[in-house]
């Protein structure tokens, strides 16, 4: 049995829960492989994610009059450059996480009593 | 949830013109709930509404959720070639390709084989990405989004009934759909599951992505009147974040119109949501073996996608319990898959095994074995064979409750 691990003062409503093992799910023979399939969807996202931000950008850009030179030659304040950095850091983690997950169960195992 | 002036200018026209081009409802029926709009207080809404849909908070929210609802249509594609995989496997092995096995059977055959696990694999993966993504973003911003909630639980219309010291079945505390915390233990449960809804129907419906609640008025659209077209007090069983309930009381004005869940979190973004519109419904966090109305208050029970999360025992205590619950003239129309038995095509056993184990659906196989007519029939209810299902594609349950 699992409880939320959110930290909060306010109600959650939230109850106990059985979590699932579908983290140990390995259905390609090896769970390395089983990773690079998640990472590889995970990077999908995130690349579609950027073109399609960047199409409200140029759209937005191409109203306002902003020219192309002056989005090549743009610095960033050091402000930014730590806040894209942080960015940065959570896009690895969605892609490259699952790359660590350890999954043992062959995909016909069973549920067991104790997981039911 | 949804700005009131944006609601006002879009949501009856929106509404109206999907119900009249999708379901054939009355405009005006709509029009005069989406006037009853109230202005609430603590409203979040970031980036606009379309209709009734409040936009996804974040652009790279949006974004990804964007590619996962993408990458779910394109999934389907490696159902040809594995299935064809699936029907060479069994001819190298003497078998008739297109033999009906047990899914164990199944399983047992194509185990190893990469290419039809990658159609596992991928559609497993994509789904986890796409809870993990949507949890992540509402318990980052868990303060505003649960505040939103307090502000909305005691304001109307309609009613909501938070009950934490319910006792939860253990059946229904899985993560149910791999969706962490399941319907019970994610803060954020109704939020999460309303958006991976949608993307789930954008892959399978030709209604699209449901954002403007299309299935779900569609399916109340296509349910029967009682014979005497009497409909004051209607039940919606394990109603989640109330799709279908609000679909009710818009299809019936005049009906009280309730919705009990075991999953506070549902209900609770349920009824804030039902509220936005300004729909007014009940809530409550109540099991449907136990639901503590009178006998024979309702005279429409149902449920969607209810009794397939749920063991024999408590479908046969769901039945029951919605016997006593239905006057004499009334019906129960519960909304689920068709019990079509323990044999198929491997690759669709291959399909319902992953489904099963690995998008955490631990009472399927179980229910789609079970005889629910046989058992509804057996509780006292004459099912009416001539009712078209309410959702295409599921059982048609039309269980009227002898007079």
């Amino acid at each position: 049995m699992a409880t939320s691990t959110l930290k909060t003062d306010r109600p959650t409503y939230a109850s106990d829960f059985i979590p699932s093992d579908v983290e140990r799910a390995v259905f390609l023979g090896n769970p390395v492989l089983d990773n690079m399939m998640t990472s590889l969807i995970a990077l999908g996202a995130e690349v579609w994610s950027n073109r399609r931000r960047m199409k409200v950008v140029e759209a937005l850009l191409a109203e306002k009059g902003v020219t192309a030179e002056m989005i090549e030659t743009y610095m960033p304040t050091a402000e930014q450059d730590a806040e894209w950095q942080k960015d940065r850091d959570r896009f690895i983690d969605l892609t490259y996480s699952p790359l660590l997950r350890e999954g043992d169960l062959p995909v016909s195992a069973a549920f067991t009593h104790e997981n039911k | 949830m949804l700005d009131r002036r944006t609601l006002f200018g879009t949501v009856a026209a929106v509404s109206s013109l999907l119900g009249a081009a999708l379901t054939g409802r009355k405009a005006e029926a709509k029009t005069d709930i989406a006037t009853k709009n109230l202005s609430p207080t603590g409203d979040i809404n970031k980036r606009g509404s379309t209709g009734r849909f409040e936009r996804i908070p974040d652009l790279d929210l949006e974004n990804r959720y964007d590619f996962f609802t993408g990458f779910r249509n394109f999934q389907h594609r490696f159902n040809a070639p594995a299935k064809l995989r699936v029907e060479k496997i069994l001819e190298s092995k003497g078998l008739d390709p297109k033999a009906k096995l047990t899914m164990q059977e199944a399983m047992e055959l194509i185990d190893d084989d990469l290419l039809v696990q990658a159609s596992g694999r991928t559609w497993v993966s994509n789904q986890q990405l796409t809870w993990k993504t949507l949890s992540d973003y509402f318990h980052h911003h868990a303060d505003e989004y649960l505040a939103e909630m307090e502000a909305a639980d005691n304001d109307g219309p309609g009613t909501l009934e938070l009950n934490p010291d319910l006792n939860i079945p253990k059946y229904i505390q899985h993560e149910i759909h791999a969706m962490p915390g399941g319907y019970v233990g994610n803060p954020f449960g109704g939020h999460v599951y309303h958006l991976g809804q949608n993307s789930f129907y954008a892959s399978i419906s030709r209604l699209g992505d449901n954002e403007q609640d299309q299935i779900q008025t569609r399916t109340v659209d296509r349910l029967p009147l009682p014979q005497d077209k009497n409909v004051r007090r209607i039940l919606d069983m394990g109603c989640g974040f109330g799709r279908l309930t609000t679909a009710l009381k818009e299809r019936f004005p005049e009906a009280e119109v309730w919705g009990i869940d075991v999953g506070g979190p549902l209900i609770r973004y349920g009824h804030m949501r039902a509220r936005d519109l300004g729909i007014d419904v009940n809530f409550a966090q109540r099991s449907a073996e136990e639901t503590k109305f009178e006998d024979g208050y309702f005279d429409i029970v149902t449920s969607v996608i209810l009794n397939h999360e749920m063991p024999t025992e408590a479908n046969k205590a769901v039945i029951k319990e919605a016997h006593r619950l239905v006057r004499p003239g009334g019906y129960y129309y519960p909304i689920d898959f068709k019990t079509s038995g323990t044999q198929d095509h491997a690759y669709n056993q291959y399909r319902r095994w992953y489904d099963h184990r690995w998008n955490c659906e631990p009472w399927t196989p179980e229910f789609v074995a079970f005889d629910f007519e046989g058992e509804i029939e057996k509780a006292g209810f004459n099912i009416n064979r001539e009712t078209r299902a309410a959702l295409p594609g599921f059982g048609a349950r039309h269980a009227i409750k002898k007079a």
